[in-house]
């Protein structure tokens, strides 16, 4: 019986490792873990239609699947992946990555211009951005300006993302901005975030778990990235997304091709797919990612919920790249040795 | 009198510990509210249901059960004679192979993870569904040695002895005296390696790769994203499972009897 | 014992080898990557890795919280496994059964579980205030505290199914002789009960120490960056900053206290047993 049992799941092993092996015109893609039903059910199946392909998807964060794509350098597994701004610069700088060839992309033309070439160098092209700003309890606190976070009866309920994670450098920027002290070391607001880090509830890494801390009653106010948002608006707490005066920050998500991939044209056709202005708008619709393309409208009310339109883009404070890339290791060794320890 | 309060009183506070997060994820699996939280917010089934509704989940749970039968599996059948060899044979070395099965425990998994992918996986090529496969049989290994040979160290030899001098072959001796008396062993072995190879996270988060997922791997993924009580419902609903195997093992072979 | 050491090598050969090629030298190439510099082999990794005032406090911090977890799994793990061993048959496999529980859910899961329990409207906070034993909730969440909470709770059971295992070879009258002879309870312990489970005792006390140190989910979710541990250090240096180096040293750092701490449970408890 027991035996049976050990010989059917041995045989299963060997018969997925075949069908593993079996598969024709496979595009492999990497994308963040983020809305996967939707996607599936927006892009991922659609284009599986069209094409008459398979398509396996790899989720993870952007710097996860960083270190993967590097591991895997000689003999990539993955066709492109969609990364941050700043990690799709690293990569290009690691030559994991092939120009993307844009002439062969139909929907270019309809990209706001900060999209279509985020990084100066060829090598992404932009799918969605996003606001960064703090959610926070209405009926607990105001926040006028990021330097509110660290006042003295706010601060010990405050959740400040973690320098490693995506909003991290973004907060902090704002933060210096706030205290007037910006240079791109990042090292007075990461100064005046040490000061009180025994104060501030956490350094989150994962925005999902804030959801879970805010109905708790843990934290009052997070800087977040804008997609995060829709579960907060269905707890049932007075909150509100701020406008503080020293403006929004925010990010932008690319699309960046492997380097030896086998199947660029495969690869070329999705990310066209995706960027349609048909499956733009139905994410937008869906709230799960602003669009990059122009020609998406969508409803007030969505629009109220996402980051739309050119305007809102501009006016974001996004932080170079290179600035981003060149500075990444002295902010993790000072945030180490000032919040870390 | 205060010793025989001290006993159950010391058991009572130790399973409320234990116990007491179990019991948390459990009624959060049947909350009607979208958070985690004790007291539930109501009463729903929506969360259970919604386990089976997500595509991912029935996928890598397929891939969690292949992986920790067949590694563990494999892992036995490397360390039943490792161990035989050890506990009865004037083995040369009989230290240094123990140490170098043991390895896996004391090595940090994402040390694990990472080495195998740089050294081992890449270099030979492997595909994701056997690299996954090879690490978690290595990653059981040590536990199927140590459980093992502590069985068998409680096990006389004499008897093994005395069946070969009355005319038994040594295999004969091993499968007939042997075998039986260490079945016990074997299955907690079995059972531990099951539970560290279902539940491991470090090795298989390097490991894992496009369209092939371990389940923690998929629920730490989903967690990153959503946080809602589906993860506890799908906890629960692994926990019973496993529950139901360790019973049945009980039930039928004595399970505690062994451990 | 059987002589044949041909025989003895054929059984005990496809695991070791097998745990080589897998495992040893794989590791040990990585291991390699913290101990090369351009032209020669080096430790200026390690002198660079113990300069840094944060890294020495992470490194003291996971000793320190090793060391906590397995001295209190011990103390609790041998009261919790006498009582279950004195227990009736029936009852005994249902105590066990319940020991074994916490390992089949989710590490995860169970991590999650205790923001709920620990948090500032959590049970434990509401329960301190119920007993006026404070007025404001205590902050427990994102500090050593819950990190030492989840990792008890992460490792207890296996400390208490190793010295269950142990205590069940101890012969039924040992205990009782030991009484009836004048011994206190301490000295039933300490000359009767500690060297006849120190076998348990060092696996169970191991799986303890080596899983505190090299947990990652726990500290990572309980502590947050707050309470880096070199675990949650290591994760950073591979996947945030790149730095193969330096990941290969504080695996190095790790593997070292595993084994250290082995040899020195392994040592204490024979050396009681030698007198």
């Amino acid at each position: 019986m027991k035996f049976k049992m050990v010989l059917a799941s041995a045989t299963a092993l060997m018969l997925s490792m075949g069908v593993a092996q079996a598969q024709e015109k496979t595009l492999t893609i990497s994308v963040y873990a983020f809305a996967q039903d939707e996607f599936k059910e927006l892009v991922y199946d659609p284009f599986e239609a069209k094409c008459g392909c398979k398509l396996v998807v790899e989720t993870g964060n952007s710097v996860e699947r960083l270190a993967k794509m590097e591991a895997n350098k000689a003999n990539p597994v993955i066709d492109m992946a969609v990364v941050s701004m700043a990690d799709a610069l690293q990569a290009s700088r690691a030559g994991l990555t092939d120009k993307v060839d844009t002439t062969k992309l139909t929907n270019f033309g309809k990209l706001y211009d900060i999209a279509k070439d985020p990084n100066g160098d060829g090598m992404s092209v932009g799918y969605t951005f996003y606001a960064t700003s703090i959610v926070y309890r209405t009926d607990k606190m105001k926040v006028e300006s990021w330097a509110d976070l660290l006042k003295d009866d706010v601060v010990s309920h405050v959740a400040f993302p973690n320098v490693t994670t995506n909003q991290g450098p973004p907060a902090l920027y704002m933060l210096g901005q706030a205290l007037g002290n910006d240079t791109p070391d990042l090292k007075g607001p990461i100064e005046a975030i040490g000061a009180k880090k025994d104060e501030i509830v956490t350094f989150y890494v994962k925005s999902s778990q804030l959801v879970q801390l805010m109905q708790q009653e843990e934290i009052w106010a997070a800087p977040i990235g804008r997609f995060s948002w829709a579960p907060f608006a269905k707890l049932d707490l007075p909150l509100a997304w701020a406008t503080p005066k020293e403006g929004q920050t925010g990010g932008m998500n690319v699309m960046v091709m492997t380097k030896g991939s086998k199947n660029q044209d495969l690869a070329l056709e999705f990310m066209d797919f995706w960027l349609s202005t048909e499956v733009q708008t139905k994410l937008a619709e869906k709230l799960v990612d602003s669009p990059a393309n122009a020609e998406v409208k969508v409803s007030d009310e969505v629009a109220g919920n996402i980051t739309y339109g050119e305007e809102t883009a501009k006016s974001l404070k996004l932080i170079p790249s290179a600035t981003a890339l060149d500075n990444r290791d002295a902010w993790l060794s000072e945030w180490n040795a000032t919040v870390g320890q | 009198m205060m010793q025989r309060l001290f006993a159950p009183l010391t058991l009572l506070l130790v399973m409320i510990f234990l116990i007491g997060p179990f019991l948390i994820i459990v009624a959060a699996s049947f909350s009607a509210g979208d958070t985690l939280a004790f007291p539930p917010q109501g009463f729903s089934l929506k969360w259970i249901a919604k386990v089976f509704t997500v595509e991912s989940f029935r996928q890598s749970f397929a891939t969690s059960m292949v992986l920790a039968i067949g590694g563990t599996f494999a892992a036995l059948v490397l360390g039943i004679p490792a161990s035989y060899a050890m506990s009865r044979y004037p083995l040369p070395g009989a230290e240094t192979v123990r140490f170098m099965v043991s390895m896996p425990i004391i090595v940090p998994g994402i040390i694990v993870g990472l080495a195998l992918l740089r050294y081992f996986v890449i270099p030979l090529g492997m595909s994701i569904t056997l690299a996954l496969f090879v690490a978690h049989t290595a990653l059981v290994l040590p536990y199927a040695v140590r459980v093992v040979s502590a069985s068998l160290a409680n096990l006389r030899s004499d008897m093994e002895e005395a069946a070969v001098l009355l005319g038994s072959s040594r295999l004969g001796a091993f499968f007939r005296v042997v075998l039986p008396n260490i079945r016990g062993g074997i299955l907690s072995a079995f059972i531990l390696g099951f539970v560290t190879s279902f539940n491991q996270v470090p090795v298989s988060l390097f490991l894992s790769g496009p369209g092939v997922r371990t389940l923690p791997i998929d629920m730490l993924g989903y967690m990153e994203i959503v946080f809602d009580p589906s993860i506890a419902a799908l906890s629960s609903l692994l926990a019973f499972l496993s529950i139901g195997i360790v019973f049945a093992a009980e039930r039928f072979l004595g399970f505690s009897r062994y451990v | 014992m059987f002589q044949n050491r041909a025989e003895a090598l054929a059984l005990a050969l496809p695991a070791a080898l097998f745990a080589a090629i897998v495992f040893l030298v794989p590791v040990a190439l990585l291991l390699s990557e913290g101990f090369r510099s351009a032209e020669s082999w080096t430790i200026s990794a390690y002198v660079d890795f113990f300069a840094e005032p944060l890294n020495r406090a992470v490194f003291l911090r996971t000793l320190k919280l090793g060391l906590i977890v397995t001295v209190a799994a011990a103390v609790i793990g041998y009261a919790t496994a006498y009582a279950i061993v004195s227990l009736p048959p029936g009852t005994k496999g249902r105590m066990i059964g319940l020991v074994v529980l916490p390992l089949m859910i989710s590490p995860v899961a169970r991590t999650y579980a205790w923001i709920v329990i620990l948090g500032r409207t959590g049970i434990v906070n509401q329960g301190l205030m119920l007993f006026g034993l404070t007025d404001e909730p205590l902050r427990i969440l994102f500090t050593e505290t819950a990190v030492f909470i989840g990792l008890l709770q992460l490792f207890l059971p296996l400390m208490v199914i190793s010295l269950i295992s142990a205590l069940e070879n101890l012969p039924k009258d040992a205990v009782p002789a030991a009484r009836v002879l004048g011994a206190n309870w301490f000295q039933v312990f300490w000359k009767v009960i500690l060297p006849l489970t120190r076998e348990g005792l060092v696996v169970g006390g191991t799986l303890v120490f080596t899983g505190s140190m090299t947990a990652y989910i726990t500290p990572a979710i309980l502590g947050g960056s707050k309470v880096l541990m070199l675990e949650t250090l290591l994760y950073q240096q591979v996947t945030v900053a790149n730095n193969f180096v330096s990941a290969s040293v504080i695996a190095f750092i790790l593997i070292i206290m595993s084994f250290a701490a082995n040899i020195l449970l392994r040592r204490i408890a024979t050396a009681r047993n030698k007198k």
